[in-house]
């Protein structure tokens, strides 16, 4: 079962998401930044994994957390930051509890939200909340 | 068309979309195949798919509006869910330009999206901050 079931205190990290990130790599794609030539003449280590691709990851670790609760009352902003994800790279999501605040319907929680790849790099972070 | 003027010639306040998607189970069984979703919970229980699986089709709006468009990389990405999408239905996803600017030689483009379904309940709202590369 999914979803938040036990008290949670601020400085809590909650469950973290381990992927080997995938993007099928199309030569013709139409966004050439997920070509590997374009993404190599800009200085990148190949064709870069979809930015919806790495969001679905840090969510799937937040529906994990939150259940059906995140499909009505879920939020997140997120930064691309770093060199990007490529095929191979073994990223992991993690979200941090930063605030607990009552809130109509509930208890939102407000945590930090980041992902690294296997160097320790961040490549996404951000902030979500939720009802809990 | 320089890139500044594909660039520049974009109109804030410009509108994308109606696109309609229908989600049925090979297109959100394909989705989640790409993302590598393993919770299976949102389908097999409750008959809505998981979060966000439609916000790729953001980008191919923006590169159905603009033909000269090579690329788009996101920099920035804010969303809020308001209600489940459920599968079977048909969602539509509009997203309108707020706002464009240039930073350290970067063209960027702000927009927002909304995603409604059928009964035009907004589902999913969005505002994407994407560098703009013709």
């Amino acid at each position: 079962m999914t979803g938040v079931t036990k008290p949670v205190r601020t400085g809590e990290e909650i469950p973290s998401l381990t992927k080997t990130a995938y993007y099928p790599i199309d030569p013709d794609a139409r966004n050439v930044i997920h070509t590997d030539d374009y993404a190599r003449d800009l200085g990148m280590r190949g064709a870069l994994v979809g930015g919806s691709t790495l969001l679905s990851y840090v969510l799937g670790m937040l529906y994990n957390y939150f259940g059906q609760k995140w499909l009505y009352h879920g939020k997140i902003s997120v930064s691309f930051i770093g060199g990007g994800v490529v095929n191979g790279d073994v990223v992991t999501s993690h979200g941090l509890v930063t605030a607990i605040e009552p809130e109509e319907g509930g208890t939102r929680l407000k945590l930090d939200v980041w992902m690294e790849n296997q160097d320790g790099a961040k490549i996404v972070v951000g902030e979500a909340s939720c009802i809990r | 068309m320089s890139e500044e003027s594909g660039f520049e010639a974009i109109p804030i306040g410009m509108e994308m979309g109606p696109l309609e998607m229908t989600l049925d189970e090979d297109t959100v069984a394909s989705r989640l195949e790409l993302i590598q979703w393993e919770n299976r919970e949102p389908v097999d229980k409750y008959g809505v798919t998981p979060p966000g699986i439609t916000i790729n089709q953001h980008a191919r709006i923006k590169f159905m509006a603009w033909p000269d468009l090579s690329a788009s990389i996101w920099a920035k990405s804010e969303h809020e869910f308001l209600k489940p999408m459920k599968v079977g239905s048909r969602i539509f996803i509009r997203c309108k330009i707020i706002d464009k600017y240039v930073k350290r030689g970067r063209n960027y483009l702000v927009s927002e999206c909304e995603t409604v379904d059928e009964a035009g309940e907004v589902l999913l709202r969005s505002r994407e901050t994407s560098v703009y590369v013709k």
